[in-house]
């Protein structure tokens, strides 16, 4: 597309290929910059993405990644993640054009965190990181552009969130008292990853005055109980951030990520009763389900919040000083989007 | 709109029932496919909060669109 | 004049629209449950009016695993090589 005459950033404006923000010009000197660092040909096609199935290929996925402002070693970040989404799995077709609100949510392990300045400590999920802001940006530019997920167009989200400008942190691995999120996924400790998952915002959730486990835990699990509304269940993969001090208290009573899971899990059930639509709320169990019991009214028995434990997905992260966790729920009903990780090369 | 654009481009005449909040959506969506005269039959929005009775109404209403969109009619 | 790369890619290809029937008398009627809420009450209803007035020759219900995706193609190809004619609903 030639633009000629006026100021660049108002002409990318008006063809509609932005996110509302000023966006780098990408020229073919840029570009061209771009595809180099990725060490790959421009034409190499990296994934169709939904829901029009346009084709990212290494040029594409440059052009809109100096447009999101990213340096040219960040691009294979940017790939990784393109291909993550474009998996079915994650079932970008249905994150896409959803009137619920999640984006997809970029977490970075590796040592290429520190390569790129990728931000895991303080303000992870904020502003101030030239790789956050721009790889999280680069991504949903490719899901707009080269996957038509035009907003209020195709992409029919009642509210959607800020994650949609860009979502990306870094799993501050070396404040962690345990395995990754990669490493727990079956890749090696100095492999380069991205998990993607299609996420809400995050739920501070605070806690100054649990020292045991089992006292943070709980307050945890109160916080997990409301996703979607207080009687949603069966859900799925959902992110939990634990500050370092929070995985401190935890990993101090010995501890590990399958012991949180584990009683987060049993803890997050609720009785059938509670849960029939019309009481307290009138949402509830769906149908189906209803249907499997004589008397749902006065049924006690448990369902659970989460399909399974492998669901609550645990990194630390965030500032050193703060006993805070957040909570980011996914949008991962059954049959829905699942977190999905590959490696950056 | 997928599945829709699929059968029709297979041949097969095809009744694709939204919700009118979804209307411009389901055409922006077909054009991106190729399929810029697809036509949906529409209903009333929203959907969710309804009983049978009142879903099994909107069937009523919709019935002879549904037809006409199968048929030469 | 500068010259920017274009970020945007269009890929539809033109499609069809299939011929249609004079009527529905005698056709072979799929109706696709998309598996949002409700859908079925509203398939359910269309059913039976196509019964009592259509004069079809068969109904034949079928469901895809969830409204969030397209339908799977094995489930694809199964109605294209057995119907005549789709109702597909109900997206909201």
């Amino acid at each position: 597309m030639a633009l000629a005459g006026t100021d660049p950033i108002e002409e990318l404006y008006a063809r509609g290929v932005t996110d509302g923000l000023p966006v780098v010009p990408p020229t073919r000197e840029r570009v061209a910059r771009a595809v180099e660092a990725t060490g790959r040909a421009a034409a190499e096609l990296i994934a169709e993405v939904p829901p029009n199935y346009g084709r990212a290929t290494v040029e594409k996925i440059a052009i809109n990644a100096v447009m999101a402002g990213c340096r040219p070693d960040y691009l294979p970040v940017v790939i990784a993640a393109v291909e993550a989404v474009c998996d079915d799995a994650f079932d970008l077709h249905g994150v896409s054009a959803t009137t619920n609100a999640p984006a997809p949510l970029i977490v970075v392990n590796g040592p290429i965190r520190h390569r790129l300045d990728i931000n895991c400590g303080a303000g992870l999920f904020g502003p101030g990181w030239r790789a956050n802001a721009t790889i999280g940006r680069a991504l949903r530019l490719v899901c707009v552009n080269v996957g038509g997920a035009r907003p209020g167009v195709v992409s029919m989200s009642t509210f959607a969130h800020p994650g949609r400008y860009t979502y990306c942190i870094g799993e501050r691995e070396e404040a962690s008292p345990w395995d990754s999120l990669a490493v727990e996924h079956g890749f090696a400790a100095g492999d380069d990853t991205v998990a993607l998952l299609a996420a809400d915002a995050p739920i501070t959730v605070y806690d100054q005055r649990s020292r045991t486990a089992p006292d943070l835990c709980a307050t945890l699990a109160a916080t997990l109980a409301v996703i979607e509304h207080h009687k949603m269940t069966h859900w799925g993969d959902t992110l939990l951030v634990l500050s370092p001090e929070h995985a401190a208290i935890v990993a101090g009573d010995g501890w590990g990520k399958a012991d949180v899971r584990r009683f987060l899990f049993e803890r997050l059930h609720r009785p059938v009763h509670e849960l029939v639509p019309g009481v307290n709320g009138g949402d509830g169990l769906p149908e189906h389900v209803l249907r499997k019991f004589a008397d749902p009214a006065h049924d006690a028995t448990p369902i659970p919040k989460f399909r399974k434990p492998e669901h609550l997905k645990i990194v630390v992260a965030g500032g050193s000083a703060g006993r805070f966790s957040a909570v980011v729920p996914g949008w991962t009903f059954s049959k829905g989007s699942n977190l999905v990780l590959r490696r950056i090369r | 709109m997928h599945d829709g654009v699929f059968f029709e481009d297979h041949g097969i005449p095809t009744a694709t029932v939204i919700s009118s909040e979804f209307v411009r959506a389901a055409a922006a969506q077909a054009q991106a496919l190729g399929a810029g005269d697809y036509k949906t039959v529409v209903v009333a929005h929203p959907i969710q909060p309804l009983t049978r009775e009142e879903v099994r109404a909107l069937a009523d209403k919709a019935f002879d669109d549904i037809v006409a969109r199968l048929t030469r009619r | 004049m500068t010259e920017y790369l274009d970020p945007t890619d269009s890929v539809a290809v033109p499609r069809k629209t299939a011929p249609r029937p004079a009527s529905l008398d005698g056709k072979v009627v799929t109706l696709l449950d998309i598996s949002k809420a409700k859908g079925d009450h509203l398939l359910d209803r269309v059913e039976e009016l196509l019964r009592e007035r259509a004069g079809v020759k068969t109904i034949v219900r079928k469901k895809k695993p969830t409204f969030a995706r397209p339908a799977p193609d094995p489930l694809r190809q199964e109605i294209v090589g057995a119907t005549d004619v789709l109702v597909e609903g109900l997206a909201d």
